[in-house]
């Protein structure tokens, strides 16, 4: 059994505690959740919608027909009544008159009963998030109020919800992080407030200067001087930041970047989700330098993902870039994974303190001094090309691609990110294999081979040029034809790229 | 002195112009940091930063830790650099196109900030690397390649927004008074908290009719009066048309540093470790 609910209303009624309230519950009962959050940039007011699904079964996305809404407004019902299902229920804000700033845990409480779970566990959740009467009487109202229409029935499931953001801050303290840089935008804010909120109980510091350009001299001076040190990003903010990639480049001094992409040019439509920055990822910076760049796709693959960023790092005095979107940063995931084998990231070079230790944003001999030497600028550069086979090498020890699906097909969906889960879905029970690459630079030569034996590739990107095509045939030349590309900001659905995918089939 | 000293210095060849004061500059950041080290702290506990320009130079002279970093960026470097090792004794040196024009938002929030680390910068009033182009303190009426029509704007006086921001020690110098420089940059080290020092400097090639204001100079004793340091602040404007121009501390106050602020920066300065060894 699958089912899609939405959740809407206006920024600040409180629509997010109604999907955190709901999928706890939901996980405790062993049933896996996704929920989408969807919200204009604007503070309070307008109107934002958590769409979440919820299934016996792995599910990572969302249908486009609903099973069910909750509407905290009117206008709610007027924008999504029409992605109703015709048996769907609605559960509407003015069956709770004077419910007042309570009334969407009422909400929760009438889709608790709809759902038929027990009320002890909705009561109990409610306690573990509130202590006061109040709240508990209106989860109850709300619970009493409505007329059970499904049973789940608790599973054996052991399931753990995260998004993208918490996940990514759990790799950087997994990696013994000290250091967090960052100016505040979105989506890539999650990660700054995650790890200032568990900062002094960690032992790290999460630092916010004034613009992105300290964030990122900052960070290498950091760095330079001992600390593990990762900045976070996105868009604009990054742009800023790339003469500071440069100056790594250089400098060698070990940076760790996370950039959660947004729909541009320009401000764009910064709430929204695209995979538009995979091109300035792979060549932000003038000059030409090593670098690792890293898409997961969920959120056990940021734990993941982000600690090799750091391994990397630190082993090759490298700039590391782990790429996220908005709708992995901030859709909540569940999963049944655990991850893998956690790397010791240790910092073993010299630093000052200990030795004196200098390095340049010019081109230097091994001391770091200043050389304008021809014959120096030839030992660099190649040092820094023979640095990349070596970082290549070292990147095979790691899952660099995953391939999901029917493994005989030669219907080949290639694609990147967080297009990993719904892809997934849509691809569950088809003649279709499923090659998701998760280490853009190095790429693996394995994707070449899988290239190879396909008779029929399919790109999925949520961006307008396919930068992964692109890049694809840079490295393999081999050009993809077939392309399902998505920019208008919104994730996919499941059911509509399966339609897409089967009619390319 | 001298051994402490001499172990300061490069085997790298100079590249300023005969007659530059960046020679003494250098001269006078030894002494000092000789004296630091003669006091007993380790050579290798000092890490600096440099911009990039004829002052940026210094980094291939001097022997301490540091990068040699991007043009504006000297501080963000040398308060990452305080972020990483709490412990080390930071010293940025930067010139007035780095830290007047390129780097201006810097300048500003440091003295917020606030962290244990000294800022000198070599103002020749303007840009001469890129051969003699105006920085915001070039004097209006300077005529160079790039504004053949001479420079329109009044220059900035970063005296002002020194206060106005709020650093808590500000100093002025004189490139060719060595000793001077090296008791003013002692006292900016041994100051807790951001310390900038304004080094005035006659570029021996460029901007010549900035020329002249060896007379206007004269020297202060330490204040540490707001008033008066505002008072000693308009005293000059940077146009070259007369006015006196303090020299020494022209304003020193203690206030929380980013060290103190920061439990996480507190306790490695306690421990006398940096986030390496932490």
């Amino acid at each position: 059994m699958r089912l899609n609910i939405l959740i809407g209303g206006k920024a600040g009624q409180g629509i997010n505690k109604v999907s955190e309230i709901v999928s706890q519950v939901l996980i405790r009962q062993g049933y896996f959740t996704f929920n989408y959050r969807d919200y204009p940039s604007l503070v309070r007011g307008g109107h934002n919608f958590n769409i979440l699904a919820l299934s016996e079964e792995r599910v990572g996305s969302f249908e486009s027909k609903l099973d069910g809404m909750v509407a905290l407004d009117e206008k709610t019902i007027e924008l999504h009544e029409k992605d109703l299902k015709k048996e769907g229920f609605v559960i509407r804000f003015d069956q709770f008159e004077g419910m007042g700033r309570n009334l969407n845990i009422a909400l929760a409480g009438a889709l608790i009963k709809i759902l038929g779970i027990d009320k002890q566990v909705l009561i109990d959740e409610i306690k573990k998030q509130f202590d006061n009467d109040e709240t508990i009487a209106a989860a109850e109202k709300g619970f009493e109020s409505a007329e059970s229409k499904f049973d789940l029935k608790k599973l054996d499931n052991n399931v753990v919800m995260m998004t993208g953001s918490q996940a990514v801050a759990q790799g950087a303290i997994n990696s013994d992080i000290d250091l967090y840089l960052a100016y505040p935008m979105t989506p890539a804010t999650g990660v700054m407030h995650e790890l200032a909120s568990k900062q002094l109980d960690n032992n790290l510091m999460v630092f916010q200067p004034e613009n992105e350009i300290t964030v990122v001299n900052a960070a290498l001076g950091a760095s330079f001087a001992g600390a593990k040190a990762m900045v976070g990003t996105s868009g604009g903010g990054y742009d800023l930041m790339t003469e500071g990639l440069s100056l790594q480049g250089i400098s060698e001094i070990p940076l760790v970047v996370y950039l959660a992409t947004r729909p541009g040019p320009g401000t764009g439509i910064p709430t929204y989700s695209s995979q538009t920055e995979l091109d300035v990822a792979l060549y932000g910076g003038h000059g030409e330098f090593p670098r690792v760049v890293i898409a997961p796709g969920d959120p056990i693959e940021c734990i993941e993902k982000t600690n090799e960023a750091f391994h990397l790092a630190e082993k090759f005095g490298c700039l590391s870039i782990v790429l996220s979107d908005k709708h992995l940063a901030e859709s909540e995931f569940s999963s049944d994974r655990k991850p893998n084998k956690n790397l010791v990231v240790k910092v073993k070079r010299k630093v000052p303190g200990e030795a004196i230790v200098k390095t340049s944003s010019y081109e230097h001999d091994e001391l770091g001094n200043t050389t304008e030497s021809g014959e120096i600028a030839v030992v660099n550069a190649e040092g820094r090309l023979a640095k990349y086979d070596k970082i290549k090498e070292e990147c095979k020890k790691f899952e660099m691609f995953k391939i999901y699906g029917d493994k005989d097909s030669k219907n080949l969906v290639i694609s990147w990110g967080s297009n990993k889960t719904v892809i997934l879905d849509a691809i569950a029970g088809e003649d279709v294999k499923f090659l998701h690459i998760l280490y853009l630079k190095p790429l693996s030569d394995e994707v070449q081979k899988e290239m190879e034996k396909a008779d029929n590739i399919i790109l999925v990107e949520q961006n307008v040029t396919g930068q992964l095509g692109r890049l694809l045939r840079e490295k393999t030349g081999i050009k993809i034809e077939k392309k399902i590309l998505k920019f208008d900001g919104r994730p996919f659905t499941s059911d509509k790229l399966r339609e897409e995918l089967l009619k390319l089939k | 002195m001298s051994d402490v000293k001499n172990k300061l210095a490069t085997k790298n060849e100079n590249t300023w112009c005969p007659g530059c004061t960046n020679f003494l500059i250098l001269e006078s950041a030894k002494r000092a940091i000789a004296k630091l080290i003669e006091e007993g702290s380790k050579q290798e506990d000092f890490a600096m930063a440099t911009g990039i320009g004829c002052h940026a130079k210094m980094f291939d002279y001097l022997n301490i830790s540091g990068i040699y970093g991007l043009h504006g960026r000297v501080i963000p470097t040398c308060l990452g650099m305080k972020l990483g090792n709490p412990n080390l004794k930071v010293l940025g040196f930067a010139g007035d196109g780095d830290t007047y024009a390129e780097g201006m938002a810097h300048f500003i929030h440091v003295a917020r900030y606030n962290p244990d680390m000294t800022l000198i910068v070599h103002d020749n009033q303007n840009f001469s690397l890129t051969t003699g182009q105006a920085t915001p303190t070039s004097q209006v009426g300077y005529k160079n390649k790039a504004k053949p029509l001479g420079e329109f704007n009044t220059p900035f006086n970063p005296i002002k927004l020194a206060l106005a921001s709020g650093t808590s020690f500000i100093a002025r110098c004189d490139s060719k008074d060595m000793m001077h420089m090296a008791e003013i940059l002692e006292k900016a080290m041994k100051h807790k908290g951001f310390s900038f020092v304004e080094i005035i400097q006659d570029c021996a090639i460029f901007n010549k009719g900035n020329k002249g204001k060896d007379e206007l100079m004269y020297k202060i004793s330490d204040n540490s009066d707001s008033d008066v340091a505002r008072k000693l602040a308009e005293e000059w404007n940077y146009n070259n048309e007369g006015g006196k121009i303090p020299l020494g501390v022209l304003y020193q106050e203690e206030k929380p540093t980013l060290e103190d602020k920061w439990p996480q920066l507190t306790e490695l300065k306690e421990k006398k470790v940096s986030w390496k060894n932490k």
